[in-house]
């Protein structure tokens, strides 16, 4: 199974190969969709995580005790179709190409999987049409 | 060929033949363009797209003991008071007053969306009930000093759209050649030429369709946000000499028009509010134009394909009047998402709606053959021979 989560770690844990342990002592795979992490500060990785729902578990209480924050929830991109006007200037910005221009009808097209929720299109937006899940 | 008249005979009785400028480049390829001229009486066209310049007139009626209102706020937004006593101009940009600091330049920060002017003209096409405070001057037929109240379109006399400048007969390509964002009326542009912003539907936008504006002028009947317009000056900025290309379009903004309709008959579906992020508000609306194919020459005119008009692409890192250009591009390339600038590739990402604006067209199509919409003779041309004045605070040195 899959399982998308947002890690925060505190300063001291950033320096932990996190993602090789979670392969290695728990065979779970992770796929990093957004990472944020500067110089002694606290970093926020959003991973998708995938492998055997106990060893995913397994791997969630292990991270936890080494003082990683997970919370399982991760934000997402809405768009709200009523309010979109298709005007495509959000295009322009995503930098992973998850919005894009159907070429023939040019009514806007979003491919969640590419999404990284960098948040650009949000404020580009000329009627606010694109939020994010909490 | 056929007379205006003889066009409106047919749309009352729903016999007229109307296409889309999308179909009529489609038929005409097909059938030929004498076959096409014989066929259809009139092509629509249409765009939605930001169109800043626009503004509503309201008048608010009288109250007991009157008042002659000197400052507006509607919503918080300010309408210009310098009229008759009860005559309020509502402009789309207008920022909300709360945000003005010290009346110095506002904005330049990060902020949270602002609720201008164009969203209150929005609300109130929508039905809904806005919020009005105003100060009066105090005369002796004037005798009331304040009013605050809520308004909506039923409660007011006068709500009409005079907007000084919408459609744009072509427009510039933004890019950003400098190393920080810029934010601008074209949206945010990414340094080192990260995006490329274009306004313009290309060869389904109506100015382009009939290049030296022969089928319009003053008094012609359109679609304007959703209700009936008219085309009633030529806009501000109307540049008709701008270069053009053989095919009579220009190669960068040209022609301009100023428009006028009955906000009460709009839809706030076509009248959209909008705001773009450290500019400002502004507004996005949807304007439909018929032209009656009066002869072949139309056809022939609304055959103009996007390969065969371009656009300036300009970079907005030099804050000037007159800004260093990359050179033309065309629509097609506009249209296909990437243009290729000093070797490198660019995003490209409109601003107009091109599905809202085809929707324009086939809303005014449908007018036209259920018989509610007739054509309108002009009653005076648009003006063919404007110089686009700059103005120079330190004397002397004209356009470069
Ligand atoms: S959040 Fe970023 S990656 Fe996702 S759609 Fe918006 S701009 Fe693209
Ligand atoms: S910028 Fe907003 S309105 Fe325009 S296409 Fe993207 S989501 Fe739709």
């Amino acid at each position: 199974m899959k399982k998308r989560v947002t890690l925060t770690f505190p300063q001291r844990t950033i320096q932990m190969p996190v993602t090789y342990r979670l392969a290695k002592d728990f065979n779970v795979a992770s796929n990093i969709i957004r990472a944020q992490v500067a110089p002694n500060q606290v970093g926020k990785l959003v991973v998708e995580l995938q492998g055997d729902i106990d060893e995913i578990d397994a791997a969630v209480e292990w991270m936890r005790s080494q003082h990683i924050q997970v919370s399982l929830a991760s934000r997402e991109i809405v768009i709200d179709e009523e309010t979109c006007v298709d005007c495509g200037l959000c295009t322009g910005v995503c930098p992973t190409t998850a919005l894009t221009l159907e070429p023939e009808t040019f009514k806007l097209q979003f491919e969640r999987s590419r999404c990284v929720v960098c948040e650009q299109c949000i404020s580009t937006c000329p009627v606010q049409a694109i939020a994010t899940t909490f | 060929m056929r007379t205006i008249a003889e066009i409106n005979d047919k749309i009352r009785q729903r016999r007229a033949v109307v296409w889309t400028v999308e179909e009529t480049k489609a038929q005409a390829a097909e059938i030929g363009v004498k076959a096409a001229a014989k066929q259809v009486d009139v092509i629509v066209t249409g765009t939605f797209e930001p169109m800043e310049s626009t503004g509503a007139m309201i008048n608010l009626g009288h109250t007991d003991p009157p008042m002659k209102i000197r400052s507006c706020w509607i919503d918080d937004v300010p309408a210009y008071a310098g009229l008759g006593a009860v005559d309020l101009y509502l402009g789309a940009t207008m920022t909300p007053e709360p945000s003005i600091e010290g009346g110095e330049v506002i904005e330049t920060r990060e902020s949270a969306p602002l609720r201008g002017g164009g969203h209150v003209i929005e609300d109130l096409i929508a039905g809904k009930a806005v919020h009005l405070r105003a100060r009066g001057q105090v005369t002796d037929c004037y005798p009331r000093a304040t009013l605050d109240t809520t308004i909506n379109q039923d409660t007011i006399n006068q709500f009409y759209l005079f907007n000084p400048r919408n459609l744009y007969q072509n427009f510039i390509v933004g890019v950003n050649g400098g190393d920080r964002v810029l934010y601008t009326y074209l949206g945010p542009l990414h340094p080192r030429l990260s995006n490329a912003v274009y306004s313009n539907t290309g060869a389904i936008s109506p100015l382009f369709n009939d290049p030296d504006l022969d089928l319009l002028g003053i008094g012609s009947r359109i679609f304007l946000g959703g209700g009936v317009g008219y085309i009633s000056w030529e806009g501000t900025q109307h540049f008709p000499l701008q270069k053009r290309l053989p095919n009579r379009t220009p190669i960068g903004p040209a022609a301009t028009l100023a428009l006028i309709g009955d906000a009460k008959q709009m839809q706030s579906r076509w009248v959209r509010g909008c705001y773009f992020k450290n500019y400002g508000p502004s507004i996005m609306l949807g304007v439909g134009i018929p032209f009656p194919v009066l002869h072949e020459e139309v056809i022939n005119r609304a055959l103009v394909k996007d390969e065969e008009i371009v656009a300036p692409v300009v970079d907005f890192s030099i804050p000037r009047r007159v800004r260093p250009t990359f050179g033309l591009v065309s629509y097609a390339q506009l249209k296909s998402g990437k243009i290729k600038l000093e070797g490198k590739t660019i995003r490209t990402a409109p601003l107009a709606s091109i599905p809202l604006s085809r929707q324009v067209a086939a809303e005014l199509k449908s007018w036209i053959l259920n018989g509610q919409f007739t054509l309108s003779e002009s009653v005076a041309p648009i003006p063919r021979d404007r110089a686009f004045l700059p103005q120079d605070s330190w004397g002397g040195a004209g356009l470069t």
